[in-house]
């Protein structure tokens, strides 16, 4: 590259690679006064907020140490909201990570109608989540919507968002609805890009169905899955609007996620720098998770580069 | 060409969405006035008034500014902590304590009391007493809404029953007998007899429910000084099992998680406030209206009330407290009258207000309405209400099933609400 | 479906012994996509069907047609609040996020993938940490910024902080990854006719990258769209309001739901999306197969 790259007019009093590092620096530099604004400054903020006695309403800040860190400790809802994003997340991801693949691998066939069932599957994603969360709420009602087709099959359904745990089973559902045709789509774009004389030649070979998927498709499907994983965790631990408008965090807390309890805090109660403090706990689960994920990508995923 | 037409687009939207967020010219005063109705006729006189007070003072224009109920607590703390604060607006008595509290409204005395014209006497004192404070005015209440039993004429005749206006004259308009007639209309029409509040009663307005209930039992959801938890008290109890029954044991009444609507005609009877009779005024069956029933402890009026504030960050403090005053005074309180129960005893009494609401019957008015005014307690509030509000919601969620155990479920919540009320 | 039926669409190709495996593998297919599809479909004819109906039959028991089709709930939706207006924001906005978002991560992308300069992979580095990092963490100290700006009660906030932050990263690292798969010798090429890096990247890498930009346009376009606790924070005036806002606030005053009307507007709010998909779905999926997205 260097060698191309004296062969190039040379303005007068600048060196090319001089030029070429101004433009580098163009080229980032909006993407990097953004960072800096709306990401690393806030950041540090919020560290910074989360030491402090803040309220919205009074406008009140004092220096609060450790306050809202021992605060947290004794405060049971906060506890409750982590499991329960924790417990939204697990649900959530095999849901839609494996429900994706699974739905891809049936439509990656040459079989007609597939283009009609990926836009079905598709539909929801680009629906809005505020409408799709409408639409579940009245569904999920115990005496009507869904249950009205259990019962045709003899199924008793339970009074889905008034009890706790099936609240819970709800909100997931609902969500992984909504977001597993992005999934689909991205499995469906890896698989197409799998070579077919790799699975030909195994099936020469004479391995079967399950070998060819298992030793050939998973492998190279691998870095999709782990792209997907990460961005459904990242979704599932941001979950706001589905929860907000179906179930308000309730029954008995019992959707209460830790980011509707940040918004319930700060915008609610107005306890902003409580609110910061749970901020940095959610900042932290998102980093203790990333890490995890990086290690294990390590591990499972070869091909990072074609 | 593709590759300009863009950034000038992108200009051009980018300038517009600019202009949204500026203020109108300096000269002229511009205050920005925030209430919660959307409704198109409640609008249409404010901007009347208004421009009422625009003739005599020129340099002021009024914008009124709806924002949602279910989200004016967030949204009035984020404007008042703002760069462009509201300057008045309306005050549900369920936040006028938190925000008082916190010193945003401004002291309106110097308008009202100390002000000969405005005939601050007139304005009912039980009605004022969450807005005097250290010797200041901080509000004036424009609506006392009283609770109220709507019911479907139609349904009644169908189940062949005696509908609540005629038992409340004849004094038998009690507690039990609403159960009663409830239970017989399920059974006969197969339609919910009675959803307390509309949909948003396992929720958000628990506490509306809860008020009526408890109170006409004797108990009460917590005391006037808002230290001690009442809900665990022998009589609140007797009060939450009647209403559990009638939900679980009885199948009269619209359970959790089932939609209905009383102006859809899937409810017999419902609670509301007489605003609410607005929204009435379409459908497609006979209805009517009669006070809330009696319980063991007697009567009790349960009302709802909101005021009309002035703000204390407002750029024009002044201006803005005077508009306050100028909007509760006679003339306007007499306008309003046809939307809200009035607090001035001259409004109240007056023919106005009785021939104001066009949906209801003015001897309804005069039976149910107007005692339900003068007598009525208010709904509880508390200066930690919006934490209280989520732990004793939270709480009660445990009771909506058909297991739900009263005295559990009373204590836990008292437990959860007096951890906010030391 | 009696089995001859099946039999009498077959084709030469398939060979005798699999004939009866293969279709039944593929009934079996059908079946369960039928079946799974079930859960994605009916809320769409729910939704529409029940918008047609007068509120007394939206309650109770689940009917799969109206008895009587009701239009007026259509005209409701706008005489209620200003639904247009609020369509038009929600349009605006993601359309002004996704072309900023195209240029501002092309720029970046590029600059990252192709060009050396000192501080590159700290620069990038840094940008990364917060690559996972939703904008729920900050959204506090954001608040304050954003207040302190003036902003709230504008459409700022959910434009400006949306390119430039976590989801303007996300872009960034995308089409990062892409120009770095690039073959060196085209760039050789231009520059030996005379192309500045602006011209490069207008030119020549762009051009080229037209699948990650598409890729990078609709997960933009979408996450705008569907942006809902920003909007909640910082939109007090109706006027301003976005579609998922809008459609909340089908209540009356005491916040119960307008049910039908509530519905008629999510249709509304839904359908021309649903057409955009179906027109461009080819393309849609196509531009993520060859974005190169996989991880």
């Amino acid at each position: 590259m260097i060698s191309n790259l004296q062969r190039e007019n040379l303005p007068s009093g600048m060196s090319l690679k001089r030029r070429d590092e101004i433009y580098g620096y163009l080229f980032i530099a909006p993407q990097m006064i953004g960072f800096l604004l709306f990401v690393l400054g806030p950041l540090i903020a919020v560290f910074v907020f989360s030491f402090q006695d803040r309220n919205l309403l009074l406008g009140q800040i004092t220096f609060a140490g450790i306050d809202n860190y021992q605060a947290m400790f004794k405060d049971a809802l906060f506890t409750k909201t982590l499991q329960n994003s924790l417990i939204f997340t697990a649900g959530l991801v095999p849901l839609n990570v494996l429900g994706g693949l699974f739905i891809a691998l049936l439509l990656s066939g040459n079989l007609r109608g597939m283009i009609f069932f990926r836009a079905i599957f598709f539909l929801p994603v680009i629906t809005s989540a505020a409408a799709w969360a409408i639409v579940w709420r009245f569904l999920l009602q115990s005496e009507s919507g869904v249950n009205t087709f259990l019962q045709a099959v003899g199924i008793d359904g339970p009074n889905w968002l008034q009890e706790p745990n099936w609240a819970m089973v709800s909100v997931i559902v609902t969500r992984a609805l909504k977001g597993v045709g992005i999934n689909m789509i991205i499995f469906l774009a890896a698989i197409k890009n799998i070579p077919q004389d790799y699975q030909e030649a195994a099936r020469v070979d004479g391995a079967t169905g399950w070998q060819v998927f298992r030793r050939i498709t998973m492998p190279l499907l691998a870095p999709a899955v782990f792209l997907v994983t990460v961005l459904t965790i990242i979704g599932a631990l941001k979950v706001f609007d589905t929860i907000f408008l179906m179930t308000n965090g309730g029954p008995s807390n019992g959707t209460m996620v830790l980011v509707y309890y940040i918004y319930y805090q700060g915008f609610q109660f107005f306890e902003t720098g409580y609110a910061s403090a749970l901020s940095v706990v959610l900042f932290l689960v998102m980093f203790i998770l990333t890490l995890i994920q990086w290690q294990l990508r390590r591990r499972f995923v070869f091909d990072e580069q074609e | 060409m593709i590759k300009k037409l863009p950034l000038r687009f992108l200009a051009l939207l980018f300038a517009l969405s600019l202009m949204t967020g500026m203020t109108l010219g300096q000269d002229t005063i511009n205050l920005r006035f925030t209430v919660w109705t959307g409704n198109e006729a409640h609008l249409a006189m404010l901007n009347g008034i208004a421009a009422a007070y625009q003739e005599t003072n020129p340099n002021v224009t009024v914008t009124f500014v709806t924002i949602p109920f279910a989200d004016y607590q967030t949204k009035l703390a984020i404007e008042l902590s703002g760069s462009n604060p509201f300057d008045a607006g309306w005050m549900p008595e369920s936040l006028a304590v938190p925000f008082l509290e916190a010193g945003t409204l401004l002291d309106l005395s110097s308008v009202t009391r100390d002000n000969p014209d405005y005939n601050f006497a007139d304005l009912s004192e039980a009605a004022m007493s969450l807005y005097l404070r250290d010797d200041g005015v901080f509000g004036i209440p424009f609506s006392t809404s009283p609770e109220l039993i709507y019911f479907n004429r139609d349904l009644f005749e169908a189940a062949g029953l005696e509908t609540p206006d005629v038992l409340q004259e004849n004094d038998a308009w009690t507690w039990d007998a609403l159960r009663a007639a409830a239970k017989t209309i399920k059974d006969t029409t197969d339609v919910y007899g009675f959803q307390s509040h509309g949909q948003s009663i396992y929720n958000i307005h628990l506490w509306h429910n809860l008020a009526a209930l408890t109170r006409a039992f004797g108990g009460d959801i917590w005391n006037a000084e808002g230290t001690d938890c009442l809900l665990d008290t022998a009589e609140s109890r007797a009060a939450i099992q009647f209403y559990h029954d009638m939900v679980f044991v009885d199948g009269s009444t619209v359970p959790p998680g089932t939609e209905a609507d009383f102006s859809a005609g899937s409810a017999a009877m419902t609670i509301g406030f007489l605003s609410q009779s607005a929204r009435l005024g379409e459908v497609s069956f006979e209805w009517g209206i009669a006070r809330l029933p009696e319980g063991p402890a007697g009567y009790v009026s349960v009302i709802g009330q909101s005021s009309i504030v002035a703000f204390q960050n407002s750029r024009n403090p002044e201006v803005a407290a005077d508009f306050v005053a100028f909007i509760t005074n006679q003339q306007n309180v007499e306008t309003m009258a046809q939307f809200f129960p009035p607090i001035r005893a001259s409004v109240l009494n007056s023919g106005a207000f009785a021939n104001a609401n066009p949906a209801v019957a003015p001897e309804a008015l005069e039976t149910s309405v107007v005692p339900s005014i003068l007598n009525g307690s208010l709904l509880p509030t508390h200066v930690e209400f919006p934490k209280i509000d989520l732990a004793g919601r939270a709480a009660f969620d445990a009771l909506w099933n058909p297991e739900g155990d009263v005295e559990a479920v009373t204590t836990a919540a008292c437990e959860a609400i007096e951890a906010f009320m030391q | 479906m009696n089995k001859n039926s099946l039999h009498s669409g077959s084709s030469a190709r398939w060979q005798m012994p699999f004939i009866s495996n293969r279709r039944l593998f593929a009934l079996l297919k059908y079946f369960f996509l039928i079946l799974v599809s079930i859960p994605f479909i009916f809320p769409f004819w729910w939704m529409f069907t029940t918008s047609l109906k007068p509120i007394s039959d939206v309650f109770g028991q689940l009917t799969l047609l109206p008895e009587t089709w009701l239009f007026s709930n259509y005209i409701e939706v706008f005489q209620f609040q200003p639904f247009a207006l609020h369509y038009f924001n929600s349009v605006y906005i993601a359309v002004l996020v996704t072309v900023l978002t195209l240029i501002m991560s092309a720029l970046a992308g590029y600059g990252f993938a192709r060009i050396r300069f000192r501080g590159n992979s700290l620069f990038f580095v840094m940008l990364l940490t917060s690559l996972m990092m939703p904008i729920e963490v900050t959204i506090i100290p954001n608040f304050y910024l954003i207040q302190s700006l003036g902003w709230t009660d504008t459409h700022l906030p959910l434009i400006i902080p949306s390119v430039l932050g976590p989801q303007g990263i996300v872009a960034t690292f995308m089409m990062r990854q892409f120009f770095l798969s690039f073959p060196d010798e085209l760039e050789d090429a231009a520059r030996i006719d005379g192309l500045g890096r602006f011209g490069i990247l207008w030119r020549i890498a762009l051009p080229l990258a037209r699948p990650i930009l598409g890729t990078v346009a609709i997960l933009t376009f979408l996450g705008s769209w569907n942006s809902f606790l920003e909007p909640l924070i910082y939109l007090s005036n109706q006027n301003l309001f976005t579609i998922p806002l809008s459609l909340r606030s089908y209540t009356d005053s005491y916040g119960y739901p307008l049910w039908n009307i509530q519905l008629a507007a999510t249709v509304l709010s839904v359908v021309p999306m649903l057409i955009v998909f179906i027109v461009a779905q080819r393309q849609i999926v196509n531009s993520f197969a060859r974005s190169g997205l996989k991880g």
